[in-house]
């Protein structure tokens, strides 16, 4: 430490030789920084022994630490002071100037001594010398990073000046005492960061509780209860209140309320809190928080009047804004006046930006769920009206068509030419008026999205025949030719029957009714891959080009309705919805005055084995309905239509055959996983069916469930039904018969037995993995060639063969399988990538059971169509 | 020839004349009831051979009505077809699933309705 003398002070310059040596001031000085390294934090230990030791190591009676403060120093440790000066002194802090040593100190910032104050014109510090009595003075100022946070002053009463040495221990223990101050200082400052830390993460626990309990809730109560009640909590108040804020009028509105009565609540939230005209309706224009730190002295509004008036005190309004809205605004206040800090309001404007959002969630959730209400109500009167509109429109129109059907049918006699005529007027506008009916019950159901198809595979030449049958009359009358060229390889169609017939018969009543007499209406079908494709071609009127865009649309009728006008309007719209329900497309291409041609498709049509099978056997097979299918042979349309229920109900495919000869037919080309068997048929009896089955090693194993009014288990169970229920037979009862007998039937059939030939390994491993968790026995065959070999060693219930293999193919390894005596009888199936040209179709024809395609391939359905295609397990004798 | 007592219970005056004008042509022998009471008492009082019954009916609706004769044993065997203008599936299902024997929905086909009836008469329960 520099100890500078002043030349212009020299009397202050001098210094006596201290009394004790280096050992016993290194002693100290280690003492001192003990006690500072023990404890940083006690600033007074460290004090006491920075003024012990000065004192007695600079041979002074008193040593002092004054601390620098906004009013002058400030004693704040010593040794040896008498009362007198210690009152005086603390009243009087020394000011900073040059009247004093310690003021000198602090301006200089350098050690100074005055040899004998009393001496020193300068000195003016008179007070301060006649209570204290010193003579000689030194001090030694504490620094911080180069600032003076306070001095360390020792005096004699006696005319005794500091030696120089003294004057460095001095210094040594200012800086002592500085570094005491400066770690207290940091102490301080870490405890203050620490305990803010500490409140933040208090803060933050406190609001992610409450964001928690807001996001999870959408019920508005809840969630401004919750809000109200933690900003009370987090600001520490008494209570609170959350305000609603209507943009529309501008209103804010209490809607809850914590730490306040009933009573005091009711009158909040009947006060007009007016944007403008209120003090907390300034929340709709700021954007932090603002406060009344005493009711008492301010101008009181409505609403500032029933809190004061209820006791309250001091308040803080918080805005809630949400994207720049506001959306409401909550009030936390006190019993007692004063100032909310800061802190509690920057707390409470973070809560009010989180509870913002809450607020707006659940608003909007309140807001929708009303508009789910009102939609669900609005969606139910649209579905009774049009039911109600149908059956009014019925009614009439069943003796509109209805008499003058009776009419025409001759019932009441003849008819001249002209009644004739006229009642067909009659009962053809009536007509009109039922398919108009009709088209806007499909549009209305299809545009709620309640038109559901019912997929199933149908004769492709019925379905065709029927639908011309509808119009050949009138085709007939005006000597328009209609032609219909269905493909050969079509045979089953794979749809939702009625909405199939449905659209072609809309097209084909368009063709006919918009072509001149002596025209033609041709109707083409034919595949394309798996895509069924249908033309109506006539050689009509056609559609202006314009119109041929929107001919689709809803009342869009086109140019040529100009002529007969005769359209719902909505046939083609409705038409166009189906086929796109079925994933198909529409289109229609048209020459006016030439004709039109409306064409299209409907994808889904697999290929496979329908070229050779009965319709039947195709419908089970040719699209892998995933369903299990049951037969059910039942002459009673309603039983048999109950039935048929219950099993759709139960994820089961019902098949319904109307007597015995087309069951059994029908067990025999589904392969069924039950049958469900009335007795009471016509021709064929129940009991020739079972008996039949039974008979038959290729369907003997399928269980049938005999339903019937005849109390005849005995005889039943004698002739191999695996179940026998009488008749009436509720849902539970028929479902848990059939899942019991399928279940024993499937334990039977285990030891399923499959051949995978595929080059691909993978193709195989997933193969594998399919089948084996299902009970199958899987053998893999990488190589065509070894193929053959291993189906006439294993003989395995199914083969699964890929086409495309290196070498040997799949059509080499099926030719060779059907060569031979002993391979010839066990199922085949293609599992193939390849898309099938004709002449593939043609090499496999009658070969296979089934082609499953690789780009579409769903496993499990892969799997159900195995099990129905797999010859029975071998039992004994081959 | 057609035979069997047939009770039409129809509350529009010219559904049921048309109904009845059908089936009286084709042979049979109709009843009429307006209303779903005076149908049940009709029947008890007169078994008939097939019960067509509008379910849209003044009082006692037809599914009541149906309920009634199913717990009589006097006409519980009775076939009820329903014959309705109300043709949404779920009127159908409902139907049913309730125990008529059939549904046929209004308009109807003058044509083809003595047969639908026929086939109903032939499955007496």
């Amino acid at each position: 430490m520099d100890v500078d003398a002043d030349p212009d002070r020299d009397r202050s310059t001098a210094f006596a030789d201290a009394q004790p040596g280096p050992r016993a001031q290194l002693a100290a000085i280690v003492e001192v920084l003990s006690v500072l390294a023990r404890s940083s934090s006690q600033q007074g230990k460290v004090f006491d022994a920075v003024v012990n030791n000065a004192r007695r190591l600079c041979g002074a009676d008193v040593a002092q630490i004054h601390l620098l403060t906004d009013e002058g120093l400030r004693i704040v440790h010593s040794v040896g002071l008498n009362e007198a000066y210690m009152e005086f002194a603390q009243a009087h802090p020394i000011p900073v100037d040059r009247n004093g040593l310690t003021g000198r100190v602090v301006m200089d910032r350098k050690t100074h001594q005055i040899t004998d104050v009393l001496a020193d014109p300068d000195y003016r510090n008179r007070e301060y010398q006649r209570r204290g009595g010193f003579r000689t003075i030194m001090g030694a100022p504490m620094l911080i990073a180069d600032e003076v946070v306070g001095v360390l002053s020792v005096w004699r009463t006696e005319v005794e000046p500091f030696a120089p040495r003294i004057a460095s221990v001095l210094a040594t223990f200012a800086n002592q005492a500085a570094l005491a101050v400066r770690n207290v200082q940091q102490t301080t400052a870490l405890e203050r960061r620490s305990s803010e830390l500490a409140a933040k993460v208090e803060q933050l626990e406190a609001l992610s509780e409450v964001s928690k309990v807001l996001g999870s809730s959408l019920d508005v109560e809840e969630v401004l209860s919750t809000i109200v009640s933690h900003a009370v909590e987090l600001s520490m108040t008494d209570g609170g209140s959350l305000m609603e804020y209507d943009a529309a009028t501008r209103l804010f509105r209490v809607r809850a309320a914590y730490g306040t009565s009933d009573e005091v609540l009711e009158q909040l939230r009947r006060a007009r809190i007016h944007a403008d005209e209120t003090w907390v309706g300034r929340c709709a224009y700021v954007t932090s928080s603002f406060q009344i730190e005493d009711l008492q002295t301010v101008d009181r509004d409505a609403h500032l009047t029933i809190l004061h008036a209820d006791g309250w005190r001091s308040l803080v309004a918080v805005p809630m804004r949400s994207h720049d809205h506001v959306v409401g605004a909550f009030v936390v206040r006190r019993r007692q006046p004063g100032r909310f800090t800061e802190d509690v309001c920057d707390l409470l404007s973070a809560f009010a930006s989180q509870s913002a959002i809450a607020l707006t969630n659940a608003r909007l959730y309140e807001e929708l769920a009303r508009q789910s209400v009102e939609l669900t109500v609005a969606s139910q009167h649209k579905s009774e009206f049009l039911a109600s509109m149908s059956h009014e429109l019925r009614t009439p129109l069943n003796a509109v068509i209805g008499f003058s059907e009776v009419l025409l049918e001759r019932m009441f006699g003849e008819l001249n030419e002209r009644q004739e005529d006229y009642l067909r007027d009659i009962r053809d506008a009536g007509r009109h008026l039922l398919a108009l009916l009709n088209d806007v019950l499909d549009l209305s159901k299809v545009e709620a999205g309640q038109m559901e198809l019912d997929l199933t595979t149908f004769d492709a030449a019925a379905a065709f025949q029927y639908a011309l049958s509808l119009v050949r009359e009138r085709a007939a009358q005006h000597r328009v030719d209609l032609t219909l060229d269905l493909s050969e390889e079509l045979r089953v169609i794979r749809a939702d029957e009625l909405r199939f017939r449905q659209v072609l018969l809309n097209l084909l009543s368009n063709a006919v009714k918009f072509t001149a007499d002596g025209g033609s209406v041709a109707v083409s079908a034919w595949l394309d891959a798996e895509d069924l494709l249908v033309t109506v071609t006539d050689s009509g009127v056609g559609i202006p080009y314009a119109d041929q865009d929107r001919i689709f649309d809803t009342f869009q009728q086109g140019g040529r309705f100009v002529v007969r006008s005769e359209g719902t309007g909505l046939g083609l719209t409705v038409t166009k919805r189906i086929v796109q329900l079925h994933g198909g497309r529409i289109w229609v291409t048209s020459a006016p005055g030439v004709g039109s041609s409306f064409g299209f498709t409907i994808p889904g049509q697999s290929i496979g084995d329908a070229a050779e099978e009965a319709p039947l056997a195709a419908a089970d097979q040719a699209l892998g309905d995933p369903r299990p299918a049951v037969v059910v042979i039942e002459d009673d349309e309603r039983s048999s239509e109950l039935v048929a229920v219950h099993l759709t109900a139960a994820g089961l495919r019902p098949v319904v055959m109307r007597d015995g000869r087309a069951g059994l037919a029908a067990v025999r080309s589904v392969r069924p996983v039950a049958v469900i068997l009335d007795i009471k048929l016509p021709g064929m009896t129940g009991w020739e069916v079972l008996n039949a089955i039974k008979g038959d090693p290729d369907i003997a194993g399928t269980p049938v469930v005999v339903v019937s009014v005849l109390p005849e288990r005995g005889k039943g169970f004698a002739l191999g039904a695996a179940d026998y229920l009488v008749k009436p037979v509720g849902r539970e009862e028929l479902i848990h018969s059939i899942r019991r007998v399928v279940a024993a039937a499937t334990s039977r059939a285990e030891g399923r037995t499959i051949v995978v030939v595929d080059d691909d390994p993978m193709a195989l491993e997933l193969v594998r993995v399919t089948l084996e968790p299902q009970g199958w026995s899987v053998e893999v065959c990488e190589k065509g060639a070894d193929a053959i070999g291993l189906v006439t060693s294993s003989r395995p219930s199914v083969v699964l063969v890929d086409l495309l293999m290196p070498d040997t193919d799949g059509f080499a390894v099926i030719d060779a399988l059907a060569a031979r005596p002993e391979t010839a009888d066990i199922p085949v199936v293609v599992l193939t990538a390849k898309s099938l040209q004709a002449q593939d179709r043609e090499r496999l024809d009658g070969r296979i059971a089934f082609v499953a395609s690789k780009s579409a391939l769903d496993l499990d359905v892969l799997a159900q169509r195995l099990v129905r295609v797999s010859r029975p397990a071998e039992t004994g004798a081959p | 020839m057609t035979t069997g007592r047939i009770l039409v219970v129809e509350d529009n005056d010219k559904n049921l004349k048309l109904t009845r004008d059908v089936l009286e042509f084709a042979g049979y022998t109709v009843e009429v009831a307006i209303t779903g009471e005076e149908a049940v008492a009709q029947a008890l009082a007169s078994v008939p051979d097939l019960i067509l019954m509008d379910l849209q009916l003044p009082g006692m609706d037809g599914h009541e009505a149906l309920a009634r004769l199913r717990a009589d044993p006097d006409t519980q065997r009775v076939p009820v077809v329903a014959l309705t203008a109300s043709a949404m599936p779920m009127d159908r299902e409902r139907a049913l699933s309730a125990g008529f024997d059939g549904f046929l929905e209004k308009p109807i086909s003058v044509r083809e309705f003595p047969d639908q009836v026929r086939r109903h008469l032939r499955k007496r329960r």
